[in-house]
């Protein structure tokens, strides 16, 4: 148990959650405990679910090695598909949630298979689903913003447990919850992380990689479904700039959190640590009335800096083996 | 380590067969079939100018169709370009369009502040797109970290600093002086130049020069020049090419910087074009700035380019978004084509490969 906590203290998910308390005493002081309010606590949290999920949907394509530049249009799509059906068509709010859920997830499946059949870029492939998507989206609600669907969905979306912890913020707290477990705990999420280590190995023990990458991109797109949902429930109507601007906080968060863009880690905790920091920014930035400019700005900042040192700690640690392994030097001098 | 810099961020899992070389039949040049597909691509776009034309001869409208249609062409090819350039050594620029953005704002600060004339103030944008590139390629190849993450942050930082630089300077988020010369530049056409009585074609657009410029200059680096050859062997390897004696780090902030100055171009042809210095200069050019050279046969692992290829494919979806606007297709359904025909295009480019790679292991 001494030994789990000591490895736990050196981790990044340890830094960000340093970092995560410092940024909230410090907003705390500086509002003069405004923020300790229920009222405050809740719409900092509610405004933390839908970037909690899109971060974790970033994660879990990362984790296999693949990227997804269509998160925001597959989560947009789904949410204005939902929109549609209940508003227009008099669909039941539960079927409504369920088929755009289904739909999200059939989207990230899609991403995978296209990219396993193809063989083409996975990069490549997200974009152009994403410009299909968005123009499916733009299709479905034109320019008006569709908000004439049931009072429960919108009572769902500002529910608070004690009237501090939202519920959409527990659902996504619940779907990471989740994935973590799948991802450390069962053969898919185990086989997936291996895949994404290191795709030589993995097929060699047996692995199929590809089985992986669909896997990882339907994650993907099941996660999307559910913060499609959140969206919905939790926004005053859906319209076509929804998922517009979900892909750079989509990224931003694994970076944060310490994931490798070379895939293989699991970094459910540092994704959703990351996203209270990104939160805390934006928070901080209207507490001090500041142009909303800044939070990209300091966001920007910090994810450059956090991948420059997580590179210097990673180096650090190459020269330590690099007595034990000579050509390893060679290899590592380049850049 | 030098593998991040060599692969782009899911380059791993694609060919897991071939971890380094790029697919064969593609990069080697010397197989003439990759030539078929730029051939390929002028037939397409000729014909489907063609299908376009008998279907509403409004098409060949000059005024009002095919001179707008070849500034977008010009524009987005140099967009292209800057994308190409870093695609050449394997890497991604995700802030092509806000490099624009940012250059165009030091270029509206030279125009605004300090009164510079129309061509002072485009060298001063270029300079700063340079140095912004240079400024990318430096971290990256300092670090050693993906350029896909390096460029994303720095896509997310300028996103923040523009706005605030605008709203301390202008009133309306755009600069309003406007130097001598951009409003001609921006309507002028080749019946404006005349040699005795001959005169241009009124439909080819003046500002199409910076396009041709940048093409000849790129083309010339990456086909003559030693400096092109550099760029190329650090995208196929960069092992292999730190062995050969060829400074690879600086080759990666080259490419970078050149990215960033072709950048800035494309940026000072919209803003040229659109009349107006704006914060939101650039948006737009992340999907053509990938869709042009991809299309064109640019491989994204590095190694292999195309000049020409990266017009005609940027021509492809230029002639099809206006071929399909003019039919009435409604703008929300251009990008759904737009995506599928990139799919389509891909896969079918992909198959091709895979077919030959195939024949050719047989053979051994």
């Amino acid at each position: 148990m001494k030994r789990f906590a000591l490895r736990f203290a050196r981790t990044t998910e340890m830094t960000l959650l340093v970092i995560c308390l410092v940024f909230f005493i410090g907003l705390v002081i500086a509002s003069n405990g405004d923020l300790l309010e229920p009222n405050s606590l809740r719409v900092l949290l509610q405004f933390l679910a839908v970037p909690v999920l899109i971060g974790l949907a970033q994660m879990v394509v990362l984790a296999v090695g693949q990227l997804n530049l269509a998160v925001g249009a597959v989560g947009g799509f789904a949410a204005c598909a939902m929109g549609v059906l209940m508003a227009d068509h008099g669909v039941p709010v539960p079927l409504a949630l369920l088929i755009g859920f289904l739909l999200a997830s059939v989207a990230g499946l899609l991403n995978g298979l296209l990219v396993v059949l193809t063989r083409i870029n996975g990069f490549i492939v997200t974009l152009a689903t994403m410009t299909v998507l968005l123009g499916v989206q733009y299709r479905l609600v034109g320019t008006r913003t569709v908000d004439a669907y049931p009072q429960s969905l919108k009572s769902f979306g500002s529910y608070a447990v004690f009237g501090v912890l939202p519920l959409i913020f527990l659902v996504a707290l619940a779907v990471a919850a989740l994935l973590a477990v799948m991802l450390r705990r069962t053969v898919p999420g185990r086989q997936l992380l291996a895949s994404g280590g290191n795709p030589i190995a993995a097929r060699l023990s047996g692995i199929s990689n590809d089985r992986s990458v669909i896997i990882a991109h339907t994650l993907s797109g099941a996660i999307l479904g559910v913060a499609a949902i959140l969206t919905v429930a939790s926004s005053p109507g859906v319209n076509k700039s929804i998922g517009g601007d979900w892909l750079l906080p989509s990224f931003a968060a694994p970076i944060i959190g310490g994931a490798l863009l070379t895939g293989g880690s699991a970094v459910v905790l540092g994704t959703v640590l990351a996203a209270f920091i990104v939160r805390f920014v934006d928070t901080a930035r209207a507490e001090f009335s500041l142009e909303p400019s800044w939070v990209n700005f300091v966001v920007g900042t910090v994810v450059l800096g956090s991948v420059v040192l997580g590179q210097v700690r990673s180096r650090r640690q190459e020269r330590r083996t690099v007595v034990k392994a000579p050509d390893v030097a060679v290899a590592g001098g380049v850049s | 380590m030098s593998a991040p810099v060599s692969e782009t961020a899911t380059a791993a899992l694609q060919e897991p067969e071939t971890p380094v070389e790029p697919p064969r039949g593609r990069g080697g040049g010397r197989t003439p079939w990759w030539a078929n597909q730029r051939i390929g691509l002028l037939i397409l776009v000729v014909a489907l100018s063609a299908l376009f034309g008998i279907l509403r001869p409004a098409f060949f409208n000059q005024q009002l169709v095919v001179f707008p249609l070849l500034r977008d062409i010009a524009m987005f090819t140099v967009v292209g370009l800057a994308q190409m350039s870093v695609l050449s050594i394997g890497h991604m620029n995700l802030a092509v369009g806000r490099m624009a953005a940012f250059s165009m704002m030091i270029t509206g600060i030279s125009y605004d502040l300090w009164h510079f004339s129309l061509y002072a103030g485009l060298l001063v944008g270029l300079v700063a797109g340079t140095a912004i590139g240079a400024l990318a390629g430096w971290v990256i190849a300092r670090t050693g970290v993906n350029s896909f993450v390096v460029t994303l942050a720095l896509d997310f930082l300028l996103l923040g600093l523009i706005p605030l630089v605008y709203t301390v300077l202008t009133d309306n988020a755009a600069f309003v002086t406007k130097p001598p010369g951009m409003r001609e530049l921006r309507n002028y056409s080749l019946a404006d130049v005349c040699i005795g009585n001959v005169c241009g074609s009124p439909a080819v657009p003046q500002l199409a020069m910076f396009a041709v410029i940048a093409m000849v200059v790129v083309g010339w680096i990456y086909s003559r020049s030693k400096l092109g050859r550099e760029l190329l062997m650090t995208g196929t390897s960069v092992k292999a090419a730190e062995l050969s004696g060829i400074p690879t780090a600086r080759r990666v902030i080259t490419a970078h910087a050149m990215s960033g100055c072709l950048a800035a171009l494309a940026g000072f042809m919209l803003a040229v074009s659109t009349g107006s210095i704006k914060a939101t200069i650039g948006e737009e050019f992340m999907l053509p700035s990938f869709l042009g050279p991809i299309l064109g046969g640019t491989l994204l692992a590095g190694g292999f380019v195309s000049v020409w290829g990266t017009l005609l494919g940027t021509a492809l979806t230029s002639v099809i978004r206006k071929g399909l606007d003019l039919l009435g297709v409604g703008l929300e359904s251009l990008n759904i084509y737009l995506g599928l025909i990139l799919l389509v295009a891909l896969s079918t480019d992909r198959f091709r490969t895979v077919l030959s790679d195939r024949q050719g292991v047989r053979e051994r």
